[in-house]
């Protein structure tokens, strides 16, 4: 435990260090979701002053995204999709820990190899759910409209579903920085499966409006789940057994990165 | 358990390549032994063995008693590892660098902030101690390597070519700090391709090629072997040096060619007027008498010279590494 907690601090602090780094991770985000979500709004083909066809648009947006426009859709579905593009720079510090020594002057020490795993992913899960609140902040203050009945522990809910997709996205990530050797195979991996994943989810455009093929896979998709959890806690759209979806996305997360943990240790038994 | 490292027929294998060639040897408590030998010889291979880092591809060794193979983790306890390369992390000031490392030893924050700061002091690294570690210069920051591995006090210490690279004042520096440590009662394996490194440091050298432990003892015992000085000439004209040799041995003397020099074994008194003879009448560049020492013995055993790393060389690497 000790020893996972100086290690995440050694990758916090190295974080920290770094904060125009820190900044310029949101701007992404928040510039997907201020085009998409602001202009791809189908209210803005509907003419000024033309109440009823408004109103008809209007319960239309509502029962197709299930939220009172479609910038609150995008922007509670990103959290999910940022905590993905996030954990797929995570691999980085394994590989360059590695490159650079580093991870061999760890490695001569008694510290736990599964606490050397741990304690990265885990940095990567704090960071993504420290730089999501402030990305709900800026969404909130761009337009986002909360459900009514909004309280702390939504917010906190809906954290801890990016905590669960930041898990399983970093421990994937982090294991292949143990295994490969040249940081470009690292990011084209991560490239690789980010667009497919972000475009086949519910994330930008609800499942069921899909083709069939393609709704096939956005409905196996984890990132359909977390977006529609982080709706249901921020936004109320309507979702089936949202709890058990939650432990279920739990019980997952934690049996990829215990996996992942497993094999990255015997990698580091060379 | 007189003995600090005890290494039992170490292999080690890298597909076909074989790194480390059934390597056995000992080191009694507080004694320095060196590792002598040219690139790629085996030296790194043999201490990542040591130090838990690479698993041997067959036989083992016993640190203090622990075996790397069934006991890494007490091994790891009792060991500090200064790495070859430089691994200090860039991005954390040399404070908080070897402070970590004491908490990864398990000291709580008062002991570890107490163990920082002495070792700081010991390699005397507490003026630029809140820097951070990337403004370094190559010298500091070997200190600043060293005091990371000791930090946690380890009765056993490996160092990797502490002195690669360093300028003269540096190396003498570091060779203080390493007797220092001996007179600490640590027990230490420092590997070099410096013959003088190990000539002035260790108790016992171990020569490694291709390897293999070519020969062992201490760096008298070593120069034993070698029972006559040797004379160098060199002649203006780098041609005519085949000649002279044929000549010498004509003579009756014992005379090779070695990098255009002309060697012979001072075998006996008469050698050297025997030698001044033959000169008589060619342009003599230069003519030396060479006590046997150790690159003269790693060259009686290997048939090689000890290469030695350029200055260059090594900048290039620290470029290198800055790069990638
Ligand atoms: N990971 C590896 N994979 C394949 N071959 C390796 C590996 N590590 C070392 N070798 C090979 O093993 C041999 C011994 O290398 P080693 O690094 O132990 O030499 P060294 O004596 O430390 O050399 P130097 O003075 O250059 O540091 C070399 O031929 C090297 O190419
Ligand atoms: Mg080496």
């Amino acid at each position: 435990m000790e020893e996972t907690y100086v290690l995440w601090y050694r990758e916090m602090r190295k974080w920290l260090g770094r904060k125009p780094v820190v900044i310029i991770s949101l701007f992404s985000p928040i510039f997907w979701i201020l085009l998409f979500g602001k202009s791809f709004n189908p209210l803005n083909i509907v003419p000024e002053g033309v109440g009823e066809l408004g109103e008809l648009v209007r319960a239309k947006i509502i029962e197709l995204f299930g939220t009172q426009d479609y910038f609150t859709y995008v922007a509670a579905g990103m959290t999910v999709a940022f905590a993905l593009f996030q954990a797929s720079f995570a691999g980085a510090s394994a590989l360059f820990d590695r490159r650079l020594g580093y991870m061999d002057r760890l490695l001569v020490t008694p510290v736990k190899r599964e606490s050397i795993f741990a304690a990265k992913v885990l940095a990567s899960v704090t960071r993504v759910v420290l730089l999501t609140s402030l990305l709900v902040a800026v969404s909130y203050l761009a337009g986002l409209q909360l459900k009514a009945d909004f309280t702390l522990l939504d917010l906190l809910l809906a954290l801890l579903t990016v905590a669960f997709i930041s898990l399983m996205f970093s421990s994937i990530f982090m294991l292949a920085g143990f295994v490969m050797d040249n940081p470009e195979g690292l990011f084209a991996i991560g490239n690789l499966v980010n667009t497919p994943l972000l475009f086949a989810s519910s994330v930008l455009f609800p499942t069921d409006q899909m083709p069939f093929w393609l709704r096939f896979i956005a409905e196996l998709n984890p990132l359909s789940y977390g977006a529609d959890l982080v709706r249901h806690f921020l936004v109320a759209k309507p979702m089936e057994d949202p709890y058990i979806v939650l432990l279920l996305f739990g019980v997952v997360s934690v049996a990829v990165f215990a996996t992942s943990a497993k094999v990255a240790v015997k990698l580091m038994e060379k | 358990m007189e003995n600090a490292v005890t290494a039992e027929r170490l292999h080690k294998k890298f597909g076909e390549v074989v790194a480390v060639r059934e390597v056995s040897f000992k080191i009694r408590r507080g004694e320095l032994y060196a590792l002598l030998g040219p690139n790629g010889a085996g030296k790194t291979t043999t201490l990542k063995m040591l130090s838990t880092l690479l698993k041997p591809t067959s036989g083992d060794a016993y640190v203090m008693g622990y075996s790397v193979l069934r006991e890494a983790e007490k091994v790891r306890r009792v060991i500090g590892v200064v790495p070859q390369e430089l691994t200090a992390d860039d991005e954390l000031t040399g404070y908080q660098n070897v402070y970590l490392q004491a908490r990864l030893y398990g000291y709580s924050d008062a002991e570890a902030r107490e163990r920082t700061r002495k070792a700081l002091e010991t390699v005397g690294l507490t003026e630029s101690a809140s820097r951070r570690a990337s403004t370094y210069s190559g010298g500091m920051r070997r200190k600043l390597e060293i005091a990371m591995s000791l930090v946690h006090d380890p009765p056993v210490i490996f160092l990797d070519e502490p002195t690669l690279g360093l300028d003269v004042q540096s190396r003498r520096a570091m060779w203080e700090l390493i007797r220092q440590f001996k007179k600490e009662g640590r027990s230490m394996i420092l590997t070099t391709h410096y013959m003088e490194e190990a000539e002035a440091l260790a108790d016992r050298v171990g020569i490694i090629d291709h390897g293999m432990l070519k020969a062992e003892g201490s760096p008298e015992e070593l120069k034993g072997m070698l029972k006559w000085d040797k004379v160098y000439v060199e002649l203006y004209r780098d041609e005519d040096a085949d000649a002279l040799a044929k000549e010498m041995r004509l003579a009756g003397l014992e005379a090779r060619v070695d990098s255009s020099q002309v060697v012979v074994s001072m075998q006996g008194e008469e050698v050297l007027r025997k030698v001044i003879g033959l000169l008589n009448g060619r342009r003599v560049k230069s003519i030396n008498i060479v006590k046997p020492n150790l690159e003269e013995v790693f060259l009686e055993i290997t048939g090689r010279r000890l290469r030695e790393e350029s200055f260059d060389a090594f900048k290039q690497r620290v470029f290198m590494r800055k790069v990638r």
